[in-house]
């Protein structure tokens, strides 16, 4: 940084760069970092991921809170998820088997047959409260069942909601663990799906759980 | 394009941050304390910021104006620097530069802590933490045109005092290994 100009300058430049251009030593900056990093960890939440790399509907990541899950997608790359994870929550984002193992392992048994219904504590934090309405109603749709998005606006008591239900599921941050593939158009038709490979891994959802609506291919 | 998280700017900047609180502070406690609250503040505000395109300048903003409430607050600051001051010079010489005796060391100090406020400012981020003018002056306020003014003033200043001092007596340029 320092320039060699003519004259005094270099007679007194250099002796100010000797005081102020001299780095602090590393081990203040060390402890001041760490001493940072304590700081910052109780203010920002951390949240962890996994993926699951292969499964019969492709790549599976899934993102937990320290409440619960908060995140699944299928399909998508480990850094797209990771940006999307980040943007969403504002939170550290780290990955981490020991923090989702569990509804990682939930969710290869669901997806193999070996279970039928997930037990894990789920956080909807990151969600509108009429998000959540939807998102919870659709948890309650049982297995092999199917409903259509009128039933389940009218069952939140908002049956002229139909439109904002189909969006509300079409952003459901836990596609499989709440099953909002099992929510239907109001013709029987599969009406759309944004995770995965779309219409295809929903009729592999419902054909999983041996739910028949008339429009199954 | 993606933004960066803000654990990718507390990786990014933290050291330099530091490395500029400490210069202005001259205390490792003092610009530890400091890198705290600037980053505290920087996280609460982070969600709200529109413009994300310039987040170094944004954090030495804040961590200037930490800086000057610190020092403004901390009675300790005066004796806890005039007391740290000769440890604070790193002994090792580097290319360039020189190696230098307490007494020196000391001028140089007492000099830049007499600069007025923002031509101290604008010295040390554009001679020592590598900002350019445009990035001074949206830090400090004002001008691109400004900043260099400040600049300059500054090294003149610094120039005219010190001169003395190397008149008087000249500063043994290498001492120790030659």
């Amino acid at each position: 940084m320092s320039r060699r100009l003519g004259g005094r300058e270099s007679e007194t430049m250099p002796m100010v760069d000797a005081v102020y251009g001299a780095e602090p030593k590393a081990e203040w900056v060390a402890a001041a970092q760490a001493r940072l990093r304590g700081t910052l960890a109780s203010q920002i939440p951390q949240v962890f991921y996994d993926v699951l790399p292969r499964s019969p509907i492709g790549r599976v990541c899934v993102a937990a809170s320290e409440r619960g899950v908060i995140a699944l997608d299928i399909g998508p790359g480990e850094q797209d998820f990771v940006a999307r994870l980040e943007r969403r929550t504002r939170a550290g984002v780290r990955r981490s088997a020991g923090h989702v193992g569990q509804a990682m392992r939930q969710v290869e048994e669901y997806l193999t047959g070996a279970r039928t219904r997930f037990d894990l504590p789920i956080d909807l934090s990151w969600t509108s409260a009429f998000q959540r309405q939807v998102l919870q109603a659709a948890l309650a749709i049982p297995r092999g069942q199917t409903r259509t998005y009128h039933q389940v606006a009218r069952g939140i008591g908002r049956p002229t909601a139909a439109r904002a239900v189909g969006q509300a599921l079409g952003h459901n941050p836990l596609p499989i663990i709440i099953p909002c593939h099992r929510v239907l158009g109001a013709d029987g038709s599969l009406h759309g799906y944004s995770g995965g490979k779309g219409l295809t891994t929903k009729a592999w959802l419902l054909r999983l759980e041996g739910a028949q609506p008339a429009a199954l291919p | 394009m993606t933004q960066p998280s803000f654990e990718a700017l507390v990786e990014r900047h933290s050291g330099e941050i530091y490395a500029y609180l400490w210069r202005m502070l001259r205390d490792p406690d003092l610009a530890s304390d400091c890198l705290q609250e600037t980053f505290l503040r920087a996280l609460k505000a982070f969600p709200r910021l529109q413009h994300r395109d310039h987040l170094r300048a944004w954090l030495y903003t804040i961590a200037t104006h930490q800086a000057r409430t610190l020092q403004r607050q901390d009675a300790r600051h005066e004796a806890r620097r005039s007391e740290l001051s000769e440890e604070l010079v790193d002994p090792r010489p580097s290319v360039g530069r020189q190696v230098m005796d307490r007494e020196s060391v000391r001028r140089v100090l007492q000099a830049v802590q007499r600069l007025p406020q923002k031509q101290r400012q604008a010295l040390i981020l554009r001679r020592y933490q590598g900002l350019d003018y445009a990035e001074i002056a949206s830090v400090l306020g004002g001008s691109s045109a400004a900043a260099r003014t400040n600049v300059h003033l500054a090294q003149g200043k610094l120039k005219a005092w010190l001169l003395d001092d190397v008149q008087e007596s000249r500063i043994p340029r290498r001492r120790g290994k030659s």
